[in-house]
Parts: C-alpha cells; structure tokens; sequence
C-alpha cells in the first residue's frame, strides 16, 4: 500500500466535499476517490467515512438521492449542494493559508531569524 | 440549526426508510469492496473476509450514522417511553390511583385558572385596555362610597383633562321594541358619540354618533350589536337607513358593531346616542350621578393614572370655588376617583376568586405529595431491579432520564384526564351561576388554556421526578442488592422524606378543610340575616313601559292603580303593591334627604338615604314590620300626598329621643319651601337594601311613588298560593292591562336573596369539595404509606412475634407511628390555619378568623379519617405469622 499518511482531524470532512463537487458519487465511490485525487497518499478508515457523510448530509452540506450504479444495482448518490460548495472554499482557503504558513515557518532558515 | 432540525424531521417521518437505506447502502459498500478485492485476485471468502474486517463494526457505525442525524435521543427516549408506558401497565392500581388523583386535581385548577383567566387576566378586549380608565364620585362620609357621574361631569371634563385622550358617558337600560303583539324587552346602553372610539372599538358597518345627535329632540338613531343584526335583520349588509321600531317610534340603523364587541358584562345589543337637555348639563345638576351614569375614559399614551387623578382633582378644587354647595361636599368628602376600568370591575370578586385559585393549588399539593409517596414506595421496590441494571453499566444520567420520564408521561396522561375534568368542572360553575360574575359570560377551556395545563403537567411530572430521582442516585447499589434480599429495615433517608410528605399532606387537608369550614360557616351567618322583610311567598318583577303610550306620569299612575287592582282580584293574592326598586336588585342608589329643623353638627355630613317611590299595598305584599304609625297606601300615592315612611335606621338617627310622626323632610340636600315639606307618617324595620351581609343602616326613605320621578316599576305580589305559581297569572294580567307593557326579570324574593349570596355560596361549596376530595387523598396517602411500612418490616415483625412479641404490642407500634404523624401535621396544620383565617379576613362574614369550633371540628374529622387509615395496616401487621413471614423471601 506504499506510504499513507494518516488523516488529520477535521481534514475528512473536506476531502469529502471535494470528492463529490466534481461528481456525484456513492459512499465507495467517495473513498475510492479521495484514495484516487490524493494519489493513494491518504488511508480513510472504512468504517468512519458514512458517519461522516451523514453528519454532512444532517447539515445539508450534501444532498443524497438514490440511483443505480455500475453494476445496476440501487446505490445512494451524495452531491454537493450551494451551501456544501460555500464551505468547501472556505475550507480549502483556510486549509491553503494554514499550509502556506506552516510551509513558510519550516522553510525559515537561521540566516533569516 | 434550522437546517438541522428540517433534516431530523425528515428522517423521523420514515424512519424505517431510514433504517432500510442505510443497511443497504452499508452492504453494498461491503460487496463493492469484496468484488474489487475478488477482480484483484483474491480468493471470494478470503475477500468477503478483509471486506468485513476492514470496514470494522457494522453495528457501531450504524450506531453513529444515527447519531450522526440526531436520531439517538429520539431511539433513547422511545425506549424509556415504552419501557415507562410497560412498568405502569404492570401495576394498574398505582397507575389508576395516580390518573385519578392527578385527573382531578389538575381538573379543579383548570377550572378554576379558566375563571381567573377570564376575569382576571384576560386583557379586555380593545386595543391597549390598560389605558382605560373609569371615573366615579364618591362621597364617603355620606355613607355614598359610589355615586357614578352625572351628565355635568361628562361636559365639564371632556376635552379639559390634559391626561385623557377621550372621555365618554353611558348608561343602561331595557327598551321594547317591535310591534304591538311581538314587544321584545332588549338591554340597550345610551352613549355619547366618543364612547366606541374611546374604546378603540370599531364598527363593522356604519358610523358612531354625532354630536349633534346627543342634543334634544332626539335624532331617533340606533347602532345595532352583531347578535341583533344578525337575528333582526339576517346579517343584511344593507342594514343601514334601515328602522327598528323601539316603544313605538322608529329609529333609523346608523352602525353596526363589530362581532367581538363586549363592553365589560353589559349585555346591550342596542345603542342610542346619549342625548340630554342643556338643564341636565348645568351646573346644578353636577352632583346627580345616582349610580346610574358612568364615566369611562382613554389616557393619553405615557399618561398615567396618579396624573389623571390629580387633575380630576384640581379640577374638582376650581369647580368648586363658585359652588354654593361647596361646604357640604367637602363634609361629605366629595372625590372624584380614576381607576383601571378592568380591576375596577372585577374588584369584587378578585379576592374570593384567588382564595379559589390557591384551595385548588392546595389541592394539587397534597395530590402530588401523596404521588410522590406512592412513586417513592414503588422506588424502593424496584431498587433491586436498578442496583442490578446499575452494576451491569447503566449510567446515572439513564437512571434519572428515566424517572423523569415515567413521571412525566404519568403526569401528562393525568393532565389530559384533566382537560376532560376541566371541561366538565366548568359546566358545573355554570350552573352554580359563574357566568353572572362580572367578565364571568367568558368563561371557556380554549386552546392557550389547554396549553397552560399541559405545561403545568409537565413540570408537574419534572417535579415529582426529583425525589424519585434522588432517592435512586443516592442508594448505594451494592448495599441495596444486600439490604433488601435480607429484609433489613428501610433507608432512613428515603423514610423520613415519605413521613414527611405525609406530614404536609395533613397539615395541608387541615387548613384547607378549615378554610372550607369558615366559608361555609361565613355563607351560614349570611343567610341567617334576616332580610327585615318575609321573603316567603313574594314574587317580583319588573315592568318595562312603552313611552308612546305612556308618555306622561299620569298616565303612568293610571296603569299602576288598573294593574294593581287587576293583580289583587287574583287567585290566591294577599296584596300586592308597587315600587321603583326591590332591595337586593343590586343597584340601590342613595340620595340626600333633608330634616326640617335639624342642624348638622359641625363636621358632620350629609348623609345619603335609600330612597323608594311605593304605591299600592307594597309594605304588606313585601312584608315589612310596621314599628309606629301607618303604612303608604294606594290612596297616598294616586292623590300626590305630601306623606312619607322612613325606616328605623333613619327615625333613630334623626330623632333619637322623640316619635318621627309628624316631623316634616326634604327630597334633596337643602331646605325649600314649606309646601314642598313632605310629613313622616310612619316608621318601618330597616330592610337590607344592597345585600345581606351589608350591615350600614343607612336609613331609608319612602315616598308615594307619585312623588319620585325615577321611571323603573317592579309589581310586589304576595301570594298564598307558591309564588311561582302565580308567575303566570302576574304575566297575563300585565298583558291584558298594560298595552305594550312588558314584563322582565320575574323572580320571587327568596331567588333574588340566594341569588345575592352568589360569591359566598358557590366558593363554600367548591372549597367543601376540595377539602372532601383532600380528605379522601390524605387518606389513600396516609393508608398507603403504613401499609407499605408494615409490608416492609414483614420480615423483622416476624423475628419479633417469633420471640414473643405480642400482636397488640405490633399494632400498637404501627398505630403509635400513625398517631406521630398525625400528631405532627395537626400542630402544622393548626399553624396553617391561624395564618390562614388572618389572610382570608375579608371573605369572612360574622366568623372569627380564628374560630376555635371549626377547627377543633376539622382536626376531629382529619383525625378520624387518618385513624381509620392506619387501623387497617396496623391489624395486618400484627396479624402477620411468623412462620410464613420468616419462610418468605420476597
């Protein structure tokens, strides 16, 4: 499984928005896909991803809807919906100042102290 | 937050989809990940293996998905509901007991907040009612407290009162209206043209009065009630232009009022401008209330009430400059004063109504101290049973959630018991006449007040919670496995908070009970006040004269002289006569009489006197006591003899030390010429005039009913036959006499005195049935209680008689418990009572506050009653066997 990082807390939540603004998605699907966009870096637990998909969808950050899958059997579809897309910037805005700036602190080297 | 709670219900709306949808989307998860391991070469049950293993618990991330929505407390209190719902279903007698209790102690406070609320609280119904003011003269050392406001007082104040934004005027009636052959007798109110908009009500149809209409002659105009132009005109939006015929003369529909119109209790449907001659505005004529004319009025916003008063005040000082009457009514204490139009009505019955309020409240009290008993006794016999589920793990917060909710769902079940009680509590006000209070016609069970009581069940049920609570948290588990399978004595704790309960619940019965009985006693003395006239066999009613055709005073007296002989050719009649008033009609007004040749001490005042116009034989038909000279007859009045009766109240106070035969009075507050000295041909016993338990002897005067010009008639009739046997003949007879005449408010004296005793009769007979109700349950309590603690102490009374212990020594050990508790709450109670009787002073009537009868009577009754609690209990405790007490292990 080569190198996984585990996740940081708070950070499932994100990935997850991520995951489905660019296509509707079922819960596999979404692992599947985090695993995929982070380039198999990061591990979710299994068992920890659908009480995170229904704790988005209890806040309405995401919309489910059942459809068929590939394989034509019933699945549950999660989807972004306007509020989920506003918090998913949010995120990856607080997330990317975050990075940045601990990027910037780590990078400091003691001629610039 | 919103969003969160739109989720939730949609997940509770179809939970089992909810369910369904998540196991499957969970299990297609699974197979998903088995058949991507299987594609990459694993073999299927080794896949279906690490598929299961890698998604961990399925159970608990079910568990937290739920969570996830918000469902568990939901899951958690459906459990306790059902499990709560299942414990009482196992004990129906304490569940029937506890719905029965809480049914009818919930049912009477219902009852009784509906008649607070509506008279009490409810605001009125106008915009901003508590800015509406009433003001009244009173002239106290006159012995007149209320004199109403005259017609000058309207026109003087209007306008000049910076803290009024408007003033109005009524006064109320009966008039006949419709046709010869359909004369229907209608309560009307006269009013001037600002009265609706000081009300802030406003007309469904139409206009208010002009101010023109309220000079002479009159416009003929009328403004209808909704019930009146709904049942005489078929709600006809075209009403207006339109006529209704009143004593013969049309007048023409100008308004309609709006259906939620309700001034005070007045039951006027129809309204006429409040048109007076410009005599009647004069000066002179300021102090001519006679309680008959009201003065209501709006303040101005921020306006207060103190600021109102003090420039009705100023006013009255500079009115009073040019006023030759000025020296007497200051002996008088002439006042003009400003209240709140609302507390001002229901003033009187505001006290009784609260002491109703706070019995029913007591009542509650002792029904919750005996549940809270019952409920601690089931406690302790479930305590096993939750040191079990304690030990295996259930939190403490489980334990106490549950409580609260066997409680509270005990309570709410009761609560709803006790809207059907209420409902039918309120029926039974009714027809104790509650609806004859001031405000009393709106009394009804709606939805706030539904809401009220299901709340107060609730708290109710939180409430009771808590001991139950506390005694569970506070049993160590281990100890109580132990304790109770050994059959050890009882917690001391959860003991002494049980006798406690029993001691208030006794303390309480006992002031409520001596509270019933002082009411009752209170009612007693009342009635036994003689009226000073035999009520027996009297009928009375009232006469409404059409004014077209009687128009004139002569005319009046011709019909009363053709009636009254009409009336004494009847069947049965011993006499019969006439007056302007019956006492007890409940608006007696006073006015000034003045003795020729007597001259006031300095300070004293003028007094106020009950005046009455009589004709024909009402002193016999009413049956006065005749104390010196003679009766007024028919005769007096037909021939407009200068002669008068005055009572003894009034002979005493003016002549104490000679006869009043032969002195000579005054109508009114001065001296005239002596043609005008009407003479004193005899002394009657005073009656009471306003109400039994009114005890002034203000003195009365009565004068030929040719002299008064008051144009109120009441028919006395006394009858051998029963009175109300006669109602029919008295009915045809003013028909066929009187033309278009019509008669009302038929009733015999006897109704029209029990029917003054209303506030004292139907709160003494609600305070019984409270106290009757509060014995039965401090007995249940009480009986509850012992028998539980011999059922306790099965074990160790056992071991005692097995050693010799005698059955007399177990039952007197049990009863001597009983006497302490008893013993206990008497002292409480007889503290209760003593603070009781000092507080509820004003409703008493001729009954010491501290009657030591009455409360030796009820502490014999509350003993009596618990006594016979604890006999049972304390013979079945020494009829326990030891053998099989021992060999039980329950």
């Amino acid at each position: 499984m080569g190198k996984s990082a585990d996740l940081l807390p708070g950070t499932l939540d994100m990935l997850i928005l991520k995951a489905v603004s660019l296509k509707p998605l079922h819960g596999y699907g979404v692992l599947l896909r985090i695993q995929q966009i982070s380039g198999d870096a990061l591990e979710i637990p299994q068992g920890s991803l659908y009480p995170a998909l229904y704790r988005l969808e209890h806040q309405e950050l995401i919309a489910a809807e059942w459809g068929v899958s590939d394989n034509n059997r019933r699945a549950k579809y999660y989807t972004l919906t306007s509020a989920g897309r506003q918090r998913l910037q949010q995120e990856t805005e607080g997330w990317n100042r975050l990075a940045s700036a601990i990027a910037l602190a780590l990078n400091t080297t003691s001629e610039e102290v | 937050m919103l969003r969160k709670l739109r989720s939730l219900f949609r997940v509770l709306r179809s939970r089992d989809d909810f369910e369904q949808g998540m196991a499957e989307e969970l299990r297609f998860h699974i197979d998903q990940y088995t058949a991507d391991l299987v594609r990459s070469g694993v073999s299927p049950q080794e896949a279906a293996r690490r598929a299961r293993i890698e998604f961990g618990g399925l159970n608990s991330t079910q568990e937290e998905c739920r969570e996830a929505r918000g469902l568990q407390l939901f899951d958690h209190l459906r459990r306790q509901l059902r499990h709560a719902g299942r414990t009482l279903g196992k004990s129906p007698r304490f569940t029937a007991t506890a719905l029965l209790t809480l049914a009818v102690c919930l049912g009477a406070n219902l009852t009784i907040f509906a008649v607070v609320d509506s008279i009490l609280l409810r605001p009125l119904p106008f915009p901003e009612p508590d800015r509406l003011v009433t003001v009244f003269n009173s002239y106290p050392k006159a012995g007149v407290h209320r004199d109403g406001s005259s017609t000058t007082n309207y026109y003087e104040r209007r306008g000049q009162i910076p803290a009024f934004a408007e003033l109005a005027i009524y006064n109320e009636g009966t008039a006949l209206t419709g046709e010869t052959g359909a004369i229907e007798s209608v309560p009307f109110m006269r009013v001037s043209a600002e009265f609706f908009s000081t009300l802030g009500a406003n007309l469904a149809l139409g206009r208010s009065f002009t101010e023109a209409e309220m000079a002479l002659p009159p416009a003929h105009v009328v403004i209808l009630s909704d019930s009146y132009w709904r049942r005489h005109f078929n709600a006809d939006p075209l009403v207006l232009g339109r006529q209704v015929r009143v004593a013969g003369v049309a007048n023409t529909v100008v308004g309609v009022l709006a259906p939620d119109f309700r001034f005070l209790s007045s039951e006027a449907r129809l309204y006429f401008p409040y048109a007076t001659r410009l005599e009647e505005r004069a000066p002179r004529e300021r102090h001519n209330g006679g309680n008959a004319k009201h003065i209501i009025a709006r303040l101005r916003p921020g306006a207060t009430v103190a600021q109102a008063q003090d420039q009705i005040d100023a006013q009255n000082t500079a009115l009073a400059g040019d006023d030759p009457q000025a020296k007497l009514l200051a002996d008088a204490g002439f006042r003009s004063v400003v209240v709140p139009l609302r507390a001002d009505h229901v003033a009187s019955i505001r006290p009784t109504l609260l002491w109703m309020q706070a019995g029913a409240l007591a009542l509650l009290l002792i029904g919750a101290l005996n549940l809270a008993n019952l409920l601690l006794v089931r406690a302790n016999g479930r305590i096993k049973e939750l040191a079990v589920r304690q030990a295996l793990g259930a939190s403490r917060w489980h334990v106490a959630s549950e409580v609260v909710v066997e409680t509270t769902l005990l309570t709410l079940t009761g609560g709803l018991l006790g809207l059907a009680t209420g409902a039918a509590g309120i029926r039974l006000l009714d027809a104790l006449g509650a609806e004859r209070l001031p405000l009393g016609a709106a009394i009804t069970l709606d939805a706030r007040l539904a809401l009220v009581a299901l709340s107060g069940s609730i708290i109710l049920g939180i409430a009771l919670a808590l001991p139950i609570a506390w005694f569970n948290l506070s049993a160590h588990p281990a100890g109580a496995i132990q304790s109770e399978t050994r059959g050890g004595t009882p917690g001391r704790a959860s003991q002494g908070l049980r006798h406690g309960f029993i001691v208030a619940q006794i303390a309480l019965a006992l002031v409520l009970l001596t509270g019933a009985g002082l009411l009752g006693l209170s009612l007693k003395q009342a009635m036994a006040v003689s009226p000073g006239f035999r009520p027996d066999h009297v009928l009375t009613g009232q006469v409404l004269l059409p004014r077209d055709q009687y128009p004139t005073w002569t005319a009046r007296l011709a019909l009363n002289q053709r009636l009254l002989e009409q009336l004494s050719r009847q069947p049965g009649v011993l006499a019969v006569g006439a007056v302007n008033n019956v006492p007890l009609s409940g608006n007696n007004g006073k006015s000034a009489a003045t003795v020729k040749g007597y001259v006031r001490p300095p300070g004293e005042s003028l007094r106020g006197h009950y005046s009455y116009g009589v004709d024909g034989d009402y002193f016999r038909a009413m049956g006065f006591r005749l104390i010196e000279g003679r009766f007024l007859s028919g005769e007096d009045s037909q021939r407009g003899q200068r002669v008068c009766v005055v009572d003894e109240d009034f002979a005493r106070f003016y002549w104490p030390h000679a006869s009043a035969l032969g002195q000579r009075l005054f109508a009114g507050a001065e001296e005239t010429k002596d043609a005008d000295a009407i003479t004193v041909v005899g002394v009657v016993g005073a009656v009471k005039q306003a109400g039994l338990t009114d005890d002034a002897g203000q003195g009365a005067v009565y004068y030929p009913y040719a002299l008064r010009t008051d144009e109120r008639l009441f028919v006395v009739l006394r009858s051998s036959l029963p009175p109300e046997s006669a109602a029919t003949a008295l009915q045809a007879t003013v028909r066929q006499t009187g033309g278009d005449a019509t008669l009302t408010n038929v009733r015999t004296m006897e109704t029209r005195i029990s029917d003054s005793l209303l506030t004292r009769r139907a709160p003494a007979l609600l305070a019984a049935l409270f106290s009757a109700i509060a014995l039965l349950l401090t007995a249940i309590g009480t009986y509850g209680i012992l028998s539980y603690a011999v059922a306790q102490r099965r074990r160790e009374i056992g071991v005692r008689m097995a050693l010799g212990a005698k059955p007399q020594q177990i039952r007197g050990q049990f009863l001597a418990l009983g006497l302490r508790l008893l013993a206990a709450g008497t002292l409480l109670g007889v503290a209760g009572t003593w603070v009781l009787g000092q507080a509820m002073r004003s409703l008493l009537f001729e009954v010491p506050p501290f009657h030591a009868a009455t409360l030796a009577a009820t502490v014999c009754v509350v003993s009596l009653v618990s006594l016979a609690a604890c006999l049972v209990p304390a013979h079945q405790a020494a009829g326990i066997s030891p053998t099989v007490a021992l060999a039980d292990e329950s």
